[in-house]
């Protein structure tokens, strides 16, 4: 199979392979980079990952699909991750999916025919202080009603 | 109680640049290290924290001191320390915190836990959402190792420490010590069986030290001051301070550090202003998703883990979620159910499947679908799940719904 | 050792023995479905967690270790009502198709549920669909809807084959067996996987739906495919009375053995029983069975004996050349030595088995037979002859074994041996080879005799029969000592051989 992996991602893996005693313990920040790569692990970045670091391809998709933030479709530009836990649910978590579900057209688990956004719901993103709130890619948004989700989106390109 | 104390681990976050090594050594940052490494051995190290009696604030609440004192010591045998950031205990949000405002308080912390231990390599497994944490912590690392204070010869001593960050990948039971374990040699985080002990067997098989970021960040400050200094804060036998995260429908909601053992009442009425929009107190999860919640005529019990055990809860991660007077329980229960299904590593039967069947029954009540028998049902699973699991994480989803249905049993039957 | 109290028997174990072996050693069966023998405990499913006294909790007796003075109860009403609420929780979404289930009678779910519940689940949600027919490769299947998680399947691939083909995918309720796009379980013990589900999730294409499991019966047999002789149990239908040729073998099953194959046996033997049924010499056949009148196979030890000692008298037994096989036991063949190179002194006598294979680095090895270190050590000569030396100034060729076909082509045979005056082919199966034998006279295998291999180890194991042979055939054993007997030079020592065993007792 021919992986298509760029150097800087390789370099960075030999980065990430020196802070670990054995090769297997570095699947987890491995596969972290090559998401970053695309927006998701394809069977090819898997089957990368298993040969670079010396694991059967079960096991590295053992791994993808044990954790929730990797992805093994694209997601759109901004994924929207809106948490649904007590803290956030009791600020409304509930009617910001549903304001987003009808402005976006989308439900969870899928992405705007335009490729702009995806939305899930999520567990509790440790910002509780800050409820409601929604992660989109990796930055932290809370405090959040419709109108400011509303500018949020906005400026989401 | 002083908001100068030297031992309150928030008492410099006001200022701005505290994440930086520079402000953080002209606060007396890195000063313990050097008391340590120059001056103590690590016995004594160890025996300052273990008369402190510093009980975990991960969780499970067991003395750091005890702990550390279980690794094999004497050989030259590889350990690890692996410091638990991954918070994900719904309510939850002090390490964030800490490792945002103060990340070299924690490596300070580790450094010394090392140094007790005799360890060489320390992990920090962060909770992959808290990317930017990461970085901070990143670079907070750089700066201690191009400072001396990291890396081989540490203060000039013999003494050498590398901290490597990892990230997790979302996964709440990696926040179990075992979990964390698999999780970091590239695994499932699936509970290891125990015995035998991380401190015996743990990383990469070696003899492995866990702790909370804040427990670590408590290091610092006893060895400076001594255990004695840090026992005058909290309780005598449940010492120092703890960082309170207080959300849900409160007027403040965020982090309130308070000596241990203050009351409930007073957290959330004097510090998070009381219940939002003037509505009025109807139960309160005192320590996490995972607690037991209390009712209004419940709180008022003083914040540390043999009084909240005694109560009919526990201490946990002192997260304190509040509920409202005008939310279902039914939406609680809801919430809670389908974290831990969602949550549930699936490896034992009982947490498996018990957790996703109770989550559709709450579902069903919240969708106003109650068909008879889902309450004593639901009772019977979260009792089929309690005590019966490979690890905690089965108590942690059986204790809620438990209190949930013995608290709420009325309003959960009329649900429809 | 360490003694403890098991449901009021005292009993004692060595230290680091799991509850759960300690009482199995003492005849306490305790349920369960993720233990097995062959693995370190994973104590996932929590079937067989019992009481220990001063302990709040239940723990799993396959994974906590014995303690002296520990008073373990494995009956209590607290554990039962663990156990069912287990039971309930499995069966919730369990698909229950046990009436076309091959597992069916054979399940530890279904057995245990018999044992302890029986209640009907409440279980009353929707029930998740799951995928029924999985392909895994090496001709199993995958049923999720039956799966119980127990990952014995995923941990054989990780720690017997080293092959990991199969993954515990997703988390939590979604958690499901699998394997990757285009990476199919290959290897050669993939039947093993069938075998250690406690379910019927992984079914064989190879039983599947051909029988079930409460018809079969299972005898000790060992496998004489390589020269490793796994223990195995052959399993086969003892046929329907009035359904005249429904008794057969089905399925063969490892069998612990842990000096030789552990719990594990390849899928060269499990799969290639075949050859038990196929191309079967069931009659005395050959051009002077009807010359001499021979009606059974035993009458043509007396004719055979008379040629023989006729021979030998006249000092003509140079004239004679025998080929035997490395599938006869030690006993056969040191009868065989008796009769052939002691009392007729005849110095042609070579052994001629199945062609080698290449061996899989575990338990199956280079020769496909199971006793060839048996014949070295009984002094034959196991080098490659040719059937022109066989057949240089012979008059009479006696064949045991039925493996010459695989050496060389029948045609060859043929013409090679045209001009040897007598040839007698003793075998079970014949492959179009009788036409070139003056005489065929129908043996057994060694999953329908008495006797014992000598495996590659070393290691001489004895086995009686498993499966009956067909009513004409004769094991070599029994016609080699009446032909020493007959042929008369040694009679004395012939006559004590009532059985196969009476041989073994007799051998130096
Ligand atoms: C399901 C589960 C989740 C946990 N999550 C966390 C966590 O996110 N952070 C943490 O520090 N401890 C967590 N713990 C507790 C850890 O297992 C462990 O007790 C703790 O990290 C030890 O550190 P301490 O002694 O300093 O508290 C969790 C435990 C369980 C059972
Ligand atoms: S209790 Fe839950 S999280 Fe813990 S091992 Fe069992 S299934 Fe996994
Ligand atoms: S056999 Fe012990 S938990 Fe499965």
């Amino acid at each position: 199979m021919s992986h298509n992996i760029p150097d800087r991602v390789k370099r960075r893996v030999e980065d990430i392979l020196s802070r670990y005693p054995r090769r297997e313990a570095a699947l987890l920040p491995v596969l972290s980079a090559l998401q970053e790569e695309r927006g998701f692990l394809s069977h090819s970045d898997e089957e990368w990952a298993a040969d670079t670091l010396g694991i059967p391809p079960a096991k590295v998709r053992e791994v993808v699909t044990f954790y929730s933030l990797f992805r093994r479709k694209p997601a759109g530009r901004h994924h929207l991750q809106v948490c649904t836990n007590v803290s956030c649910a009791l600020n409304g978590a509930d009617g910001l999916l549903s304001h987003l579900r009808k402005k976006l057209g989308i439900a969870e688990g899928e992405t705007s025919a335009d490729g702009r956004f995806s939305l899930s719901s999520v567990e509790c993103l440790g910002h509780c202080d800050e409820a409601p709130c929604l992660m989109v890619n990796d930055e932290h948004y809370g405090r959040l009603d419709r109108r400011a989700l509303d500018e949020l989106l906005e400026k989401l390109e | 109680m002083n908001r100068e104390d030297e031992l309150f681990l928030t008492r410099d976050f006001g200022l701005d640049h505290l994440h930086r090594l520079e402000t953080y050594v002209s606060r007396g940052g890195y000063r313990a290290a050097a008391k340590a490494l120059k001056t103590m051995t690590p016995d004594a190290v160890l025996e300052e924290v273990k008369a402190a009696n510093l009980r975990g604030r991960g969780g499970a609440g067991f003395p750091a001191g005890i702990k550390w004192g279980f690794v094999p010591r004497g050989t030259d045998a590889l350990r690890y320390l692996c410091v638990n950031a991954d918070e994900g205990e719904p309510g939850t949000f002090k390490d964030r915190f800490l490792m945002s405002h103060n990340p070299h308080l924690l490596l300070e912390g580790a450094i010394l836990a090392s140094y007790a231990v005799g360890i060489r390599t320390a992990y920090v497994y962060i909770r992959g959402e808290y990317e930017s944490i990461a970085r901070r912590l990143e670079t907070a690392v750089s700066e201690a190792r191009a400072s001396g204070w990291l890396g081989d010869h540490i203060a000039g001593t013999g003494f050498g420490l590398e901290v490597f960050v990892h990230r997790g990948a979302g996964a709440y039971i990696c926040g179990e010590e075992t979990a964390l374990l698999e999780s970091l040699e590239g695994k499932r985080g699936h509970p290891r069986l125990k015995p035998p002990f991380p401190a015996s067997i743990g990383l990469f098989r070696c003899p492995t030290v866990i702790n909370n970021v804040e427990t670590l960040c408590h290091i610092p400050g006893i060895i400076r001051h001594g255990a004695e200094a840090f026992l005058k804060r909290g309780l005598p036998r449940d010492g120092g301070t703890r960082i309170f995260s207080v959300s849900g429908a409160v007027a403040r909601p965020g982090c309130y550090e308070l000596p241990t053992g203050s009351s409930l009442r007073e957290l959330i009425y004097e510090r998070a202003g009381g219940v939002r929009d003037g509505r009025k107190l109807k139960a309160v999860i005192p320590g996490g998703l995972s607690a037991p919640m209390l009712t209004e005529n419940e709180i008022d019990v003083r914040m540390d883990g043999d009084s909240l055990v005694e109560a009919g809860s526990m201490l946990g991660s002192g997260a304190v979620i509040v509920i409202d007077d005008e939310t279902p329980m039914t939406l609680v229960l809801e919430k809670i159910t389908k974290f831990y299904a969602h949550e549930s590593c699936g490896q034992c039967t009982p947490c498996r499947v018990g957790t996703a069947w109770m989550a559709r029954i709450a579902a069903r009540l919240r969708a106003g679908r109650r068909r008879n028998g889902d309450v004593d049902t639901l009772h019977r699973l979260a009792s089929g799940i309690k005590g019966r699991t490979l690890c905690p994480m089965g108590d942690a989803a059986a204790l809620p719904v438990l209190a949930l249905v013995a608290k709420f049993r009325d309003e959960l039957e009329r649900s429809s | 050792m360490v003694s403890l109290v098991i449901n009021g028997q005292r009993i004692s174990a060595a230290p680091g023995t799991t509850i759960l072996e300690a009482a199995r050693e003492a005849g306490i069966e305790i349920p369960h479905l993720c233990y097995h023998p062959a693995f370190p405990p994973v104590g996932t499913c929590r079937l067989c967690a019992v009481e220990i006294e001063g302990l709040p909790k239940l723990e799993p007796a396959c994974s906590t270790n014995v303690k002296e003075g520990m008073v373990v109860r494995t009956e209590s009403p607290r554990v039962v009502e663990a156990r069912r609420n287990v039971l309930e929780l499995l069966l919730a979404e369990h698909a229950m198709d046990c009436p076309i289930c091959d597992k069916a009678g054979e399940c530890r779910l279904q057995d245990t549920y018999q044992a302890y519940s029986l209640a009907p689940g409440v279980y009353a949600e929707d029930k998740t669909r799951r995928g029924k027919k999985i392909a895994l490769g090496g001709g199993l299947l995958l049923d999720r809807e039956r799966c119980v998680l127990c990952t014995r399947c995923v941990r054989f691939l990780e720690s017997v084959t080293k092959t990991s083909e199969l993954g515990v995918f997703e988390r939590g309720d979604r958690s499901e067996i699998g394997c990757v796009e285009g990476r199919l379980v290959d290897n050669n013990y993939s039947g093993c996987l069938a075998e250690i589900c406690p379910v019927g999730a992984i079914t064989d294409s190879d039983f599947r739906f051909k029988t079930r499991a409460w018809f079969l019966e299972a005898r000790e047999t060992i496998c004489p495919l390589c020269g490793r002789g796994c223990a195995v149990f052959l399993e086969s239908h003892p046929g329907f009375p009035r359904v005249p040729g429904t008794a057969k073998a089905y399925r063969v099953r490892s069998r612990r053995d842990e000096r030789v194959n552990g719990h594990w046996i390849c899928n060269v033997g499990r799969y290639g029983y075949g050859y038990l049924e196929k191309s079967r010499c069931r009659e005395l056949a050959g051009p002077l069975a009807k010359t001499l009148n021979l009606k059974a196979a035993t009458d043509v030890v007396a004719p055979l004996a008379a040629e023989l000692r006729a021979l030998k008298y006249k000092g003509r037994q140079t004239r004679v050349a025998v080929v035997l096989s490395d599938w006869l036991t030690n006993e056969e063949l040191f009868l065989a030595g008796a009769v052939f190179r002691r009392d007729l002194e005849i110095g042609r006598c070579h052994l001629v088995g199945p062609r080698d294979g290449s061996p899989d680095g575990m338990l199956l090895t280079a020769e496909r037979s199971p006793n060839r270190a048996g014949a070295k050590a009984l002094g034959f000569n196991t080098e490659e002859t040719t059937l022109e030396a066989l057949a240089r100034d012979t008059d009479l060729l006696i064949v045991f074994g039925p493996f010459l076909q695989d050496r060389f082509r029948p045609a060859d045979i043929a013409s090679a041996w045209a001009g040897v005056k007598t040839k007698v082919l003793f075998t079970p199966r014949d492959e179009g080879l009788g036409a070139a034998f003056d005489l065929v006279v129908p043996t057994v295998w060694p999953a329908e005799k008495d006797g014992s291999f000598t495996n590659c180890q070393g290691l001489i194991r004895s086995f009686s029969p498993a499966l009956a042979p067909p009513p004409s055939a004769v094991p070599e054993w029994r016609l080699l000592t009446a032909l020493g007997r007959a042929v008369g030079l040694n009679p004395s020592f012939y006559i004590p051989f009532r059985s196969a065993g009476d041989v073994r007792r007799a051998m130096p």
